[in-house]
């Protein structure tokens, strides 16, 4: 009953994170007491209450208000991604990074960025796809897709794309080469409207498809001869939750950058909290990869006068962690 | 009767891993409500010919007709409400719980989420084999014999008519294997098709009903005109030197036991 | 399972609340009466119903450019950089504000935070025009963006003369452009007509780091009646020392901030068969503030390179002499402290 308590904590949670979300950041005039005395204003019905009205309304809806449901959404993406991309193919130590995927959108981005009249969104978009995708069909051999093959195209991959990106950056000016570098290491602080608009749409339908297959991924964990015998073509579903992870992480990384481990360690955390079962690992994953995100992105905006990017922050909170779980658990390699 | 009564018939099956030959123009039947053990060396082919009866594997030549149906134009979904398949040994990388585990035998009949009614299926299969105890455990926790027997709840929860088994004992100690011998045998009298790959000829002997022999390329099928408890048939498929002790009217092997003086 | 069919009703409920809330977010293209209108380099018209009052300047070459406009009063947020930087002292002395500490600095062209951006309410924002990301999350905001891009010395005295009509001081834009324009026709008269010396220009990165012919130091070169030793068409390259070797180049330019000085050139083994180690042609160009290739005092730095190159016996610029004009003429009566 203990667990049930803390699921329902945990889907609970976001509202508290999104509102307490809101009365953060770095401005004097959009501070929690200003945000009070302004609502206070209009329920009184004062018209012009507090400070700068004008000011806080921009602050709050066009600054803080895209930046946190952009945040919440590529936590929830990249969490969502990992999860199922760790079912399908049995192996707790995967994610859309591991695939390819990061070192392909930040090729993408850095590439735009280099030549200028690209969108880099739309490049880090097309170029993360392109690896996840390359690196499938590099292990994939008559049909089947195994664990190791795909661990190792997605290791070549990501070696080449990580090359291309150095071949860029040498060839960019130390202005260039600056945006790429901090491109990399997430890109939370150019989020508006727009780029709110323009992902939110793959990020929910990715997630949406892998939501509808989350108790299948229960099947697909258990071994490729037991889901075949038990009527379900794995190529076929894993193909598709591949795609949907893949769309909904690339969109998320074009926008948010790079945001290394994310998708590793929030699964790891949601199974240790309330077990494998991914019929409730999934939403979960939604509710709480968005929800922590959230907060890190908060402690990245006020722990100090400046901003830190939000990359370095998860590297640097996912790294011991990975460490942790290579320690503790058995991987199953056989099969 | 007769056509009834097959649950599986083979026609000239040949089948060939990367050029090697394993099974060569194959015929044989298997009859609906018995429990047939599959017998054999290690490398004979018997594990590959059960994973062709499970649709596991593809073949070309030859055809597998399964209750009337033919193998090779069975869809998954289709085959999963047939033929069960249970792996000589399954690893579980995640932790999930035995309850979860057997209710992905459900699979074939779930669109996407498991209704209530498949829940209680699952339930009713833990119930069946006896493992209502265990329900709530960690599945990658339990002894190897109680892993067997979620698999097998899982199969009975996905409820096919035959089911197709690959060794279900090899990780077992002496008891378990009886357990798991006694349930496959009130499974069969319960009107289900079992049929089991089995290194043991001793248990398969005093637990079958019928006996395929897998021996250079072939299957050889006990017959009522075939009874094979002739120590120079079987001293034939296991390549040894074997004594037959009639037993209930079968027979126990015993090895030849050479002694060497010096 | 009732809480998984309520979240799939909630994630499509989501989708339109965000469908919603975006478009009427993107929506503000606010009408704008078109008093000021002028093209920056992203070839975007800026349309401004008033001069600027509250520019947020992210480029430090741009910022200068508005002190010397003398549009110092308009400036409400500065790059960070500033601070940190070589040039803090000299904008020290350009902006009471600065040397205190109080003029706010939301961030830096390549990080900002666009809070402490929005929280200035700027009218004008000017930052480089390769910042798309940027741009476009600053502009969806309704606030106005000049972007810049500087390929050449025509392009300074275009952004000079945009930031005039931007900022209602357009005279003083003439004046210093004009003044710019003289000195480097004054250059021209000084040039020597006939051999032209091979120049190598090295960035602060590192003896390997220059400047093909599509750039402002190319431009430089040739202004200073030289040639450039790097004729690779890339803006910015990394060569090998190979390539040095055999290029061979008379002069050898350093800009400033390197770590090393002329010496550490000259004392290099490897260099010791190079034209411009062997006649000690080595020279470091005085700090940022003074040469900026970016700004109007390119000039400054074409003097340089004149003198550099310029034959014993021949004519020199009296360098500290053109220091103190150019500053009088670009920051007027400031000039005198920052001098010192």
């Amino acid at each position: 009953m203990n667990k049930r308590l803390l699921i329902i904590l945990l889907y609970i949670l976001p509202i508290p994170a999104l509102l307490v979300s809101l009365f953060i950041g770095p401005s004097d005039a959009a501070s929690g007491g200003e945000i009070f005395k302004s609502v206070f204003g209009f329920l009184s019905g004062e018209s012009a209450s507090g400070n700068n009205p004008e000011l806080l309304n921009a602050v709050v809806f066009d600054v803080r208000l895209p930046r946190i449901l952009l945040t919440f959404l590529t936590g929830s993406a990249l969490a969502v991604s990992g999860c199922s991309i760790q079912a399908i193919f049995r192996n707790p130590l995967t994610d859309p990074y591991i695939l390819g995927l990061s070192s392909g959108a930040a090729f993408g981005a850095a590439l735009a960025m280099a030549l200028v009249f690209i969108p880099v969104q739309l490049s880090a978009f097309v170029f993360g796809l392109l690896a996840v995708g390359l690196s499938y069909f590099v292990a994939r051999k008559n049909g089947n897709v195994s664990v190791i093959s795909l661990i190792l195209s997605g290791i070549i991959v990501s070696g080449i794309f990580t090359a291309l990106l150095t071949v860029v950056q040498y060839f960019s000016d130390p202005f260039k080469l600056q945006s790429i570098v901090h491109w990399t290491m997430g890109n939370l602080h150019n989020a508006g409207w727009k780029k709110l608009q323009s992902s939110f749409i793959p990020i929910l339908a990715g997630i949406l498809i892998m939501f509808i297959y989350r108790w299948r991924m229960n099947v697909l964990a258990l071994g490729d001869d037991e889901a075949r015998t038990s009527g379900i073509n794995p190529e076929k579903d894993k193909l598709l939750i591949l795609l949907a992870a893949t769309l909904a992480s690339s969109s998320a990384v074009a926008v948010a950058g790079i945001i290394g481990l994310y998708g590793l360690i929030i699964p790891h955390i949601v199974r240790m909290m309330i077990g494998p079962d991914n019929q409730q690992s999934i939403p979960l994953n939604f509710v709480f990869g968005g929800t922590f995100l959230l907060m890190i992105d908060n402690l990245s905006r006020t722990v100090s006068g400046f901003e830190i990017p939000i990359g370095v922050f998860t590297m640097l909170l996912g790294a011991p962690f990975f460490i942790y779980l290579i320690k503790k658990t058995n991987i199953g390699w056989e099969q | 009767m007769g056509a009834i009564n097959q649950a599986i018939t083979v026609k000239n099956l040949s089948f060939a891993f990367s050029g090697l030959k394993v099974l060569d123009d194959v015929n044989t039947t298997i009859e609906a409500g018995k429990l047939t053990f599959i017998l054999g060396r290690n490398g004979s082919g018997k594990s590959t010919f059960l994973r062709l009866l499970a649709g596991l594997l593809a073949f070309k030549n030859g055809e597998i007709e399964i209750l009337g149906n033919k193998s090779s134009q069975l869809s998954f979904a289709e085959r999963a409400k047939i033929t069960g398949f249970l792996n000589q040994q399954h690893k579980a990388v995640f932790p999930f719980k035995v309850e979860e585990v057997v209710l992905t035998g459900r699979a074939g009949c779930i669109n996407f989420i498991p209704k209530k009614s498949d829940v209680a299926m699952a339930f009713q299969a833990i119930e069946k084999v006896g493992i209502a105890h265990l329900q709530s455990r960690i599945y990658s926790e339990l002894s190897g014999g109680e892993q067997q027997l979620v698999m097998i709840s899982r199969l009975l929860a996905q409820n096919p008519k035959i089911l197709l088994l690959d060794e279900p004992t090899s990780h077992l100690d002496f008891t378990n294997q009886m357990n798991l011998l006694r349930l496959l045998k009130t499974l069969v009298a319960e009107g289900l098709t079992v049929v089991s790959v089995l290194h043991d000829p001793n248990m398969a002997f005093v637990f079958g009903d019928d006996f395929l022999f897998v021996k250079d390329k072939q299957i050889i099928r006990s017959t009522p005109n075939f009874e094979p408890w002739d120590a120079g048939f079987l001293s034939f498929v296991y390549q040894s030197k074997l004594e037959a002790i009639p037993y209930k009217g079968r027979a126990i092997l015993v090895p030849q036991i050479k002694v060497v003086t010096g | 399972m009732k809480i998984s069919k309520a979240i799939f009703y909630l994630i499509i409920l989501i989708s339109f609340l965000l469908q919603t809330a975006c478009n009427q977010a993107v929506q503000n293209d606010r009408n704008v009466e078109k008093n000021i209108s002028v093209t920056d380099f992203r070839g975007k018209e800026i349309n401004l119903s008033k001069p600027a009052t509250r520019i947020v300047c992210l480029i430090e070459s741009a910022l200068s450019g508005l002190y010397m406009l003398n549009a110092e009063n308009r400036i409400m947020g500065i790059p960070s950089a500033v601070y940190n930087e070589s040039a803090a002292a000299q904008y020290a002395v350009l902006d009471q504000r600065i040397s205190d500490k109080k003029l706010s600095s939301p961030g830096n062209w390549d990080f900002l935070s666009m809070e402490k951006l929005v929280a200035l309410q700027p009218d004008l924002v000017i930052i480089w025009a390769s910042q798309q990301e940027s741009i476009e999350a600053i502009e969806e905001k309704g606030i106005p963006v000049y972007g810049v891009f500087l390929r050449s010395f025509d392009d300074i005295y275009k952004e000079i003369d945009d930031l005039g009509k931007l900022t209602e001081t357009s005279p003083r834009a003439d004046s210093i452009i004009g003044f710019t324009k003289h000195e480097v026709a004054g250059i021209n008269l000084k040039l020597p007509a006939k051999k032209q010396k091979s120049v190598y220009f090295m960035w602060s990165q590192g003896l390997l780091e220059t400047s093909g012919t599509s750039s402002t130091a190319n431009e430089l070169i040739e202004l200073a009646g030289a040639k450039n030793a790097c004729q690779e068409p890339q803006e910015h390259i990394v060569i090998n020392l190979e390539n040095l070797l055999q290029w061979n180049p008379d002069v050898i330019v350093m800009w400033n901030q390197y770590p090393k000085n002329p010496d550490d050139i000259l004392n290099m083994a490897e260099l010791q068969n190079v034209n411009a180690v062997m006649h000690n042609n080595v020279y470091e160009l005085p700090p940022v503030f003074w040469c900026d290739l970016w700004t109007l005092k390119f000039q400054f730095a074409a003097k340089h390179l004149v003198n550099y190159c310029a034959a014993d016996n021949s004519e020199k610029f009296n360098l500290d002499l053109e220091k103190e004009k150019m500053i009088f003429a670009l920051y007027g009566e400031k000039g005198e402290e920052l001098i010192k």
